[in-house]
């Protein structure tokens, strides 16, 4: 005979458990347990049937997954935690009682929260850590901006925390201008995305953070910042140990020794400095090879494969405190910088002391066929430096920004150097020539860049000048959902159609695209016209137009008409015609129509009677779902046709007058 | 002498305690057998004292007297006028002296000390009269020594009790002796008027009202407010309204001092004295003024003088209390030596581990992906309408702007706004950011995670795979004949004849009406006066041409003799007409064999009018008939009557004139009846179940649980496997009676009741027909080969009968052979369509 099941003895009921019975079980309070699933990455489950998860109650509660809890019995932090709060009492007691040897003494013994293990733990290899860094990178950046008491009377962001973020984002700017690895730039009204592509056991990871623009951030009181400390805390820990990998792999030293003059000065990324492990790798470079480096050396080898002995922590130790007074190796100044004595030598352009780096590792790609690594930027003064020289530099330009050369218009080497002045701000011909004193110079607008790093290559710059109305940004994440605009594509690619010949083109374009218009309303007014053109459409095109419906077909046509030339205005008017003469109306007039009208809607619905109640509610919520899309791209595309109509009258009545 | 002083006051105390000792062991003790109550002390000490004061004795200690009164007839030594014949002059040091005595035993226990002090304490008595203050006693009456005994030894013993430190000035004898005002001729002692601190009692404080410590509200309904202590009422005092209050309280400017007592239901001014203390509870402070919390110790057993002389312990002072621990010297050696040697270093930084290490190696494997393990969604990348400088059309119009702005935060499609700025230097700081990473870390952290399968599927892919209704022609596609009734009356019923050339169908006006199938034309009608038609049908007998029309309480067989060949014309004369001349009776039923319960029905022959017009035989039957169904070879025909209780199915032999009731006892209101095609079955749907019996055996096959809740109609596939039921709950169930009692597909498209569902005898098609004013075609295949479903494939939706009064169409039929359907409907039409 089976066994006899009881009620609340097996499934839901075991499997889950309340948030207030996981607290009794850990006998913690309420704020160390949040603490620990922040940290643990522990979340509450949606059971499939909570009245049986919760013993028959129907209460709102939040459920965890009782193997979650169960491991947390057994985590080092829960003890660390207690520990933490016997600490805490006897300090109180101590400074209470006066004992300032004492409270000295057990300040000294204070017990420190590590956290590697649970990096280690919930991200075991480094590409899942790197597939979870967007979240850490978008909040580092935000604390990294924080003024230290951003609610006043609320908790307090300490100092040294914020001073961690903002050195992590620039170790990892750093890294990132290194590699090159700086993919897409996109401006958003909520700040900046930017998109890295990191590698990691052969395969490339996309890493997309967010940076919001240079202002004071508002702070709303009801954002609780003990919460958002416990994560960064721990985000902080996985970039570090995320940022050494990184550097490894590049064979730099981690961390990059900071220079506290230039720091002072308010360079960011700027005042980081990388420094080559010393022939870790290639350990029989020279005969100079000096005890220490060999030390490295082995540990280097070392690092890579076991870690946490407390041998190599000593070693560890000694590293750091010797890496930075270390000179006998290759330092170099990867920043460049304009400073006198370096530049003399060097010929504008071309970036030696960078170069030699990158010829060293080989591993990274050479910077001369990067997009700008031929160009100069100045960046004017109300350019966001943090952003643009990130930008530029990553993507191998020399940034000259207004700090540093708060006169462009002088004749010295690194003026002459400019090829490009990205400038946010009107200039009259005037001033733009005497500022660049008989040098030939580009001036654009900061959206500029950003677009040539989305297309992957140097778009024409007459759209862009100074003071002019800019062409829309646009994502570069715009996925399969949304609009394809081949018209904007078009006008902006540098090798496209010449400043001249392209107003008649669009004039062209426009006259076609109202006939258009036209046949569309006639073919509304009266369907069973028949049209007498002559059907001379291209074949994807008369695929297309025979089944309108079918997206894919449509996008054959598209590319087909795109190599033929044919502009995205007049394709769609060849389709419409193509469609009227083969007499297919489009799906959406047919559903429109009604079940009586033609029997293939007929038959669409007949068949339907035969689906099961499940797949028949399944197709119901996908049609409305695709529906909603659907009539979402459709008012896009009705407002995007009336602007355009607008704009047209608007111009014809401007030309007239 | 200040041992003795103390020793007094206790002694003093004790005897207070000692004073309500229980008399009737007291008195024996005393004055009767003293040696024989030899435990008790007291008896002892007293025995001593008599031993010593001789003749005093007599005189005993007041308390013991008084213990003793009832007993006096015992008492033969000792009267009780002798006490007062005594000296009285040391009447008061005796009493003292009993006091101490008596005190002594409570107080030490111990009468060897007693003792050593008993003669000095008589002594310093003796010599000092005057000092004590019994002097001013000399004078006392008996009277008053009297009530002074009363008053003693009426004290509770439990208000003495706890009172040792302070003894009351009357038992100091302090005070003024005055004469009694109340008593004549006797004194009563006043004393000073003592102040009562605060440690005292409230009950001290003069309260007027006696009512006590009661809730007040009692008294609310009354007019006066307690009683005082003559037991005269109190009257309320007069109180103003709220405004006289209001007014008192600006004016007077003392108010706010002011508390209201409850008891006597007025204003009480608070002392200075008691606003301190209102101030000192304010300011967590002792409440008494005088109090001193940092008062002197007082040395009791310590300090000059007052050194124990005695150890408390004979024991010898350890050595460990004065020589330091060798262990721990030891100890404290090791470490030194430790030190010394290099091996412990003090306050030396513990090793630690570096910030950062290569925690992750080219050998990590990821965790094997656990079922419950459900990583946080990604955010979504940026879409361009966040772009600062977006295309026109993603910046929202007036309507949408409102739209987003009235929606709750949670409803908006996007959480921005998106907004098109000129350049980037006019790109505001983002309001929200901070907001935004904050929720994020929330949903980490909070928000409850559960695996959603997203189903990336063409839509399309869900609709079953069918043939085309073009592979499955012919079936009926358009209204071809259209049969109009006069006065759109509805017809109820409609039935094709075997030989497929006439229909007959019957409306509601009580008319048969005969059309010629081809051409719509009405060739005969037969009136048949009875209320609505409700059923009609052709025999399905090929050779005859017999017609079953049914009207309330009554079933019509009816002939179109002169429209048909001589050769059915006299098939159907003969086959109808052998009832009669078998059974000379025409009249009664049972033919066969009596049947219990048919005596109502009643087959009669017409008149010859009628039967010239084709009206061939009618049988009265209870109720009203509702549908006729025949059997296949064209003799027997059931007719069903809801509401005929019992005798609701009937089953009829037109031969023989004989009908049958196959059930006593009907199993709820049979609906819908069929003979199996071709076994001895029968079919009969009642509201929700459709029951198959064997007529033969007289058993219940099967019943098949259609799950609707009121069947309308039902039909037997040909091949009597499958059967499809119609309900009003707009439901069509298939049964496949292979495969079970439930349905194999239950289907619902009709958006109203169904009315008719019918197979076609021949070729593999359905029709049903419903309220909507549709009538839905199918096709169903039904295999030969069990392993295999029937096929349905839905085909045409045929649209012409409109709908009136919320009736469409009521019945459909299957031309015999084509793929031709007859409908008819409310509208009071009947309609033929062709493929």
């Amino acid at each position: 005979m089976a066994k006899i099941k009881r009620k609340g003895e097996s499934g839901a009921a075991k499997n889950y458990v309340t948030r207030s019975a996981a607290i009794r079980k850990l006998q913690i309070s309420l704020a160390d347990f949040r603490r620990l699933c922040i940290l643990k990455g522990i979340y509450p489950r949606d059971p499939l049937h909570k009245k049986k998860a919760n013993k028959g109650s129907t209460a709102p509660t939040s459920f965890y997954y009782t193997k979650d809890i169960q491991y947390l019995l057994h985590e080092p932090l829960l003890d660390k935690f207690r520990e933490h709060k016997a600490f805490a009492k006897k300090l109180a007691r101590a400074v209470g009682r006066q004992e300032w040897g004492l409270a000295k003494n057990l300040e000294d013994a204070k017990p420190v929260l590590r956290l590697d293990h649970l990096v280690k733990e919930r991200y075991p290899t480094f590409t899942l850590a790197l597939q979870d860094l967007q979240d850490p990178l978008n909040l580092v950046h935000l604390f990294s901006r924080l003024p230290t008491n951003p609610i006043p009377g609320k908790t307090t962001v300490p100092t040294d925390a914020i001073a961690d973020c903002a050195r992590l984002i620039s170790e990892w700017k750093l890294w990132a201008i290194r590699t090159h690895s700086l993919q897409k730039v996109f401006l958003g009204i909520k700040g900046v995305y930017y998109e890295c592509v990191v590698p990691s056991n052969g395969q490339d990871v996309r890493v997309r953070w967010l940076e919001g623009y240079e202002f004071q951030q508002h702070v709303p009181t009801d954002v609780d910042f003990r919460i958002l400390l416990t994560f960064v805390e721990l985000y902080r820990v996985l970039l570090g140990f995320t940022l050494f990998k990184l550097y490894n792999e590049e064979n730099l030293v981690y961390p990059p020794p900071l220079d506290k003059a230039l720091e002072e000065k308010g360079e960011s990324v700027g005042a980081y400095k990388l420094v080559q492990q010393s022939a870790g790798i290639k350990a029989g470079e020279g005969s100079g090879v000096s005890k220490k480096a060999v030390k490295r050396a082995i540990h280097g080898m070392a690092t890579a494969g076991v870690s946490g002995e407390a041998e190599e922590d000593v070693d560890m130790d000694e590293d750091a405190a010797v890496g930075e007074p270390a000179t006998e190796e290759p330092t170099e100044d990867f920043i460049e910088r304009p400073s006198k004595d370096a530049t003399d030598d060097v010929a504008p352009g071309s970036l030696t002391t960078y170069n030699t780096i990158i010829s060293s590792s080989s591993a990274t790609a050479s910077s001369s066929n990067l997009l700008f690594s031929q160009y100069t930027f100045y960046l004017s003064r109300e350019i966001s430096a943090r952003t643009w020289e990130f930008v530029l530099r990553s993507l191998g330009a020399r940034v000259i920004s207004a700090t540093q050369m708060p006169d462009p218009s002088g004749s010295d080497a690194d003026a002459n150097a400019i090829t490009h002045v990205v400038i946010d701000r009107p200039m009259t011909e005037e001033r733009k020539r005497a500022m660049e004193n008989g040098r030939k110079w580009v001036w654009i607008q900061p959206q500029w860049v950003a677009d040539c790093v989305n297309r992957g290559k140097v778009l024409a710059h007459d759209d862009y000048a100074p003071g002019k109305l800019l062409p829309p940004h646009l994502s570069p994440w715009e996925g399969d959902g949304e609009m394809q605009r081949p018209w904007l594509d078009q006008t902006t690619l540098a090798d496209g159609p010449a400043a001249g010949e392209r107003p008649e083109v669009e004039e062209e374009e426009e006259e076609e695209d109202e006939e258009a218009d036209v046949d569309v309303e006639e073919e509304d007014s009266d369907d069973d016209e028949e049209s007498t053109s002559t059907p001379t459409f291209p074949p994807a095109l008369l695929a297309s137009a025979q089944n309108p419906t079918d997206k894919t077909l449509l996008h054959a046509a598209e590319l087909e008409a795109e190599s033929a030339g044919t502009s995205s205005s007049a394709f769609q008017a060849q389709l419409q015609s193509a469609i009227k003469s083969l007499g297919t109306a489009p799906a959406r007039k047919a559903a429109g129509s009604g079940p009586s009208g033609k029997g293939k809607a007929g038959e669409e619905d007949l068949r339907k009677i035969m689906m099961t109640n499940k797949k028949a509610k399944l197709y119901n919520k996908m049609k409305y779902g695709n529906a909603e899309r659907q009539a979402e791209k459709d008012t896009l595309e009705t407002k995007r046709l009336a602007i355009e109509k607008r704009k047209r009258k608007e111009a014809r009545a401007a030309g007239k007058a | 002498m200040a041992p003795r002083a103390v020793q007094a006051e206790s002694s003093r105390a004790a005897q207070r305690k000692a004073v309500p000792r229980p008399a009737p062991t007291a008195a024996p003790a005393v004055n009767g057998s003293k040696k024989r109550a030899a435990p008790a002390p007291v008896e002892e000490e007293e025995e001593d004292e008599g031993l010593m004061n001789g003749d005093q004795t007599l005189e005993m200690s007041d308390d013991e007297v008084a213990e003793g009164e009832e007993e006096d007839g015992n008492e033969d030594d000792e009267d009780f006028p002798e006490l007062d014949s005594g000296s009285s002059d040391g009447d008061d040091e005796e009493e003292d002296d009993d006091e101490e005595e008596d005190g002594s035993e409570s107080g030490y226990n111990s009468s060897d000390i007693e003792r050593m002090y008993e003669d000095g304490d008589e002594d310093e008595e003796e010599e000092s009269p005057a000092t004590t203050p019994s002097s001013s006693r000399e004078d006392l009456t008996i009277d008053e020594k009297l009530s002074r005994m009363i008053a003693k030894n009426s004290v509770k013993p439990d208000e003495a009790i706890g009172t040792d430190g302070k003894i009351s000035a009357a038992k100091t004898g302090k005070g003024r002796v005055v004469p009694s005002k109340y008593v004549e001729g006797s004194y009563r002692r006043e004393y000073e008027e003592y102040e009562a601190g605060y440690g005292s009692e409230s009950s001290t404080e003069d309260n007027p009202n006696t009512v006590g410590n009661i809730p007040m509200e009692w008294y609310d309904d009354l007019p006066h407010i307690g009683y005082d202590v003559n037991g005269r009422k109190i009257f309320r005092p007069v109180k103003g309204d709220e405004l006289d209050k209001f007014l008192a309280n600006v004016e007077d400017p003392s108010a706010w001092t002011s508390v209201e007592d409850k008891l006597l239901q007025k204003q009480v001014q608070l002392t200075d004295r008691e606003l301190d203390i209102i101030r000192r509870l304010e300011r967590a402070e002792n409440p008494d003024k005088d109090f001193n919390p940092y008062q002197d110790t007082i040395e009791w057993f310590t300090g000059k003088g007052n050194e124990r002389v005695m150890p408390l312990s004979a024991a010898p002072e350890p050595k460990r209390r004065f020589v330091p621990s060798k262990w721990e010297h030891k100890k404290v050696m090791k470490i030194v030596k430790a030190i010394r040697e290099g091996r412990i270093i003090p306050n030396k930084p513990t090793a630690q581990k570096p910030a950062v290490y290569a925690i992750w190696s080219e050998s990590d494997q990821p965790h094997q992906e656990h079922a419950m393990y459900m990583p946080a969604p990604q955010l979504p990348p940026p879409r361009t309408a966040e772009s600062y400088n977006p295309p026109e059309e993603y910046v929202f119009t007036e309507e949408e702007r409102k739209e987003w702005e009235e929606a709750e935060k949670e409803d908006r499609k996007t959480d921005f706004m998106p907004a098109k700025y000129d350049a980037l230097r006019h790109v505001p700081g983002y309001r929200n950011l901070v907001q935004e990473r904050f929720e994020r870390c929330l949903d980490l952290y909070l928000a409850p995670r559960t695996r959603r399968v997203k189903l990336n599927i063409d839509p399309e892919s869900l609709i079953p795979k069918l043939p085309s209704p073009r592979e499955l022609r012919p079936f009926p596609l358009a209204s071809v004949v259209q049969y109009r009734h006069p006065g759109s009356t509805r017809v109820r019923c409609v039935s094709v004849s075997p030989s497929g050339e006439w229909v007959a169908s019957g409306s509601e006006d009580g008319v048969v009406r005969l059309w010629d199938l081809g051409n719509g034309r009405e060739v005969w009608k037969w009136d048949l006066r009875g209320g609505a038609v409700q059923s009609v049908d052709w025999s399905p007998n090929a050779e005859e041409a017999v017609l079953v029309a049914l009207v309330e309480g009554k079933v019509v067989v009816l002939s179109p003799l002169w429209l048909v060949p001589p050769a059915v014309a006299a098939a159907t004369m003969e086959h109808t007409n052998a009832g009669f001349a078998s059974s000379a009776a025409t009249t009664k039923a049972g033919a066969g064999k009596e049947v219990k319960g048919v005596e109502a029905v009643k087959w009669a022959r017409p008149g010859e009018s009628d039967r010239e017009r084709g009206v061939l035989v009618t049988i009265e039957v209870p109720g009203t008939p509702k549908q006729v169904a025949w059997h296949r070879k064209g003799d027997y025909f059931s007719t069903v009557a809801v509401d005929a209780a019992n005798k609701s199915v009937l089953i009829h032999q037109l031969s023989k004139h004989a009908t049958q009731s196959p059930f006593r006892k009907t199993p709820g209101q049979v609906q819908r009846i069929q003979f199996h095609p071709h076994k001895p079955w029968f079919f009969a749907a009642t509201q929700r179940y459709v029951r198959l019996y064997d007529l033969a055996g007289q058993t219940l096959v099967r019943t098949l649980q259609t799950g609707a809740r009121w069947i309308s109609s039902m039909d037997v596939h040909p091949g009597g496997d499958n059967v499809v039921v119609g309900s009003y709950d707009k439901k069509l169930g298939w049964f496949d009676m292979d495969l079970g009692n439930k349905p194999y597909k239950t289907l619902r498209y009709h958006t109203k009741a169904l009315r008719s569902v019918a197979f076609h005898p021949t070729l593999p098609l359905f029709a049903s027909a419903s309220d909507d004013g549709t009538i839905h075609i199918f096709h169903a295949t039904v295999y030969s080969d069990l392993m295999q479903n029937p096929l349905i494939v839905p085909l045409k939706i045929l649209r012409g009968h409109r709908v009136t009064e919320g009736l469409g169409v009521l019945e459909v039929r299957w031309h015999p052979q084509k793929p031709w359907l007859i409908s008819s409907g409310a509208d009071g039409e009947v309609r033929l369509w062709c493929s």
